[in-house]
């Protein structure tokens, strides 16, 4: 058997899961931080507020995803892991690429997108949807990275 | 890009509801009498600018950039504690709070002429200062002189922290310092050596540039300032000082207002505080127009704008 295949894949699967949840607690980190600064002077905007904190927590769950469905792929989860070369180790490791760095990165740039959106809310709580808005559009491209990693690890012959 | 203070300035920007407005400033000039003001201006939670001082402070406790704020006020203090010594009175009636420094140390600094208790921005200052002011007891001199290193200690400081935003602050203050006081010196027909210690001077508006200009008169002066990029200044000016009061005071809130598109550092903290000052010196022309029986029209004509 093949270690060094299967061992790259689930340091595939660990990366994207890492990068990804450093990225969504940096963005939800910081976005807590200037929410918790509102909340402290006007506590009746917390709904309001925590909508927007819970925007760059996804990249997280994308992270999550892809690493289960690496993990479910190459037979780890339910206790039969499959034979891999080196090349489709690789392959897997590639894969999981896409959302790990983009996770990371996407992360962070919708929490400050976010955490500038509460500005708003604090001073025009009626334009919260805007806020909302202008973070979700980070989220486009978390989501078009978890689709390449997803469609890589469903697309590798093994 | 720093991140910076993302929840102070999620704090203030809360807070600055609670500014007041336009419909606000028009109830107060149109209140009844004075209890119907005070309740007005209660209702708005409007706290003192030494409060709002120490809540700028717990979150920002090592900034620079809002210490610059309060130097003005610190050489005020200076000046106060240092006329109050050679006068033989106490100073506590002439101080100004917020201020960096405690009068307690302004007053020990002095009694015991240890002035390495004072700040290293104000300590070559007030050694000076009681220099000139025991030598030559000219009040008009130590003022100048103190007034013009407080400018200049607010540029060295604002270099220092290499923040823009603080610089188009201090370049501002001192513009409009040094043409009032220009203007001044020219109708006094003050002399060089006056003018040397009494202008600053800075990238906007060159120190011998003005020094010259005064020197050749009043109208040498306004001709000089209509040929810069405050040439509004000047026409002000001759039209009425206070209005040029005014609008030195509105070209300060609108630098503050260039941080209302900042979502996270310093800037939206030093522009709320300048927000605060406004506010609290609208309050104070409405409130004192009003008793000297001044009209409606005196009263808006010289309210300054407002930052939200």
């Amino acid at each position: 058997m093949n270690s060094m295949g299967l061992a790259l894949a689930i340091i595939g699967a660990s990366i994207s899961a890492l990068l990804a949840g450093i990225g969504s607690a940096k963005g939800v980190g910081l976005v807590g931080e200037a929410a918790a600064g509102v909340v402290s002077v006007d506590p009746d905007k917390f709904s309001k507020v925590l909508v927007l904190q819970l925007l760059p927590g996804t990249q997280g769950l994308y992270g999550l995803l892809t690493a289960i469905l690496m993990l479910s792929r190459i037979g780890v989860i339910g206790g039969n892991a499959v034979e891999l070369s080196t090349a489709q180790g690789l392959m897997f490791l590639g894969a999981s690429l896409p959302i790990a760095i983009v996770g990371l990165f996407s992360g962070i740039a919708q929490g400050r997108s976010a955490a500038a959106g509460v500005g708003i809310t604090a001073r025009k709580p009626e334009h919260n949807g805007k806020a909302i808005i202008m973070a979700a559009m980070v989220e486009t491209y978390a989501i078009l990275a978890l689709l390449v990693s997803i469609l890589l690890i469903y697309n590798i012959a093994i | 890009m720093g991140i910076d203070y993302a929840s102070a300035v999620a704090v203030v920007r809360t807070l600055e509801n609670s500014l007041f407005t336009k419909n606000d400033l028009e109830q107060l000039i149109n209140a009844h009498d004075s209890n119907e003001s005070e309740t007005l201006i209660n209702s708005k939670n409007a706290g003192t600018l030494l409060e709002v001082w120490e809540m700028l402070r717990t979150f920002a406790p090592d900034s620079k950039e809002l210490e610059i704020l309060l130097y003005r006020n610190d050489f005020h203090n200076l000046k106060a504690v240092l006329k109050a010594m050679v006068s033989g009175r106490e100073p506590e009636n002439y101080l100004i709070e917020p201020s960096n420094i405690k009068a307690g140390i302004l007053k020990e600094a002095f009694r015991t002429k240890d002035f390495d208790l004072l700040p290293e921005y104000i300590r070559e200052t007030a050694t000076n200062a009681y220099g000139i002011i025991t030598t030559s007891l000219d009040g008009q001199l130590v003022d100048s002189f103190i007034d013009t290193d407080c400018l200049k200690a607010m540029r060295k400081s604002a270099d220092s922290t290499g923040n823009d935003f603080m610089r188009k602050y201090v370049d501002l203050i001192t513009v409009c310092a040094d043409i009032k006081t220009a203007y001044r010196c020219s109708k006094m027909n003050k002399q060089r050596d006056f003018l040397e210690t009494a202008i600053c001077g800075s990238p906007e508006l060159d120190k011998e540039s003005i020094i010259r200009a005064t020197l050749g008169g009043t109208e040498n002066l306004l001709s000089f300032l209509d040929s810069t990029s405050y040439a509004e200044l000047s026409g002000l000016l001759k039209e009425n000082p206070a209005k040029f009061e005014k609008r030195c005071d509105d070209l300060i809130t609108e630098q503050a207002q260039t941080a209302r598109f900042k979502a996270f550092g310093i800037e939206p903290l030093i522009a709320y505080y300048i927000a605060k000052e406004a506010e609290i010196k609208n309050i104070r022309i409405i409130t004192v127009c009003r008793e000297c029986g001044a009209d409606r029209e005196t009263i808006t004509e010289r309210l300054r704008d407002l930052y939200v």
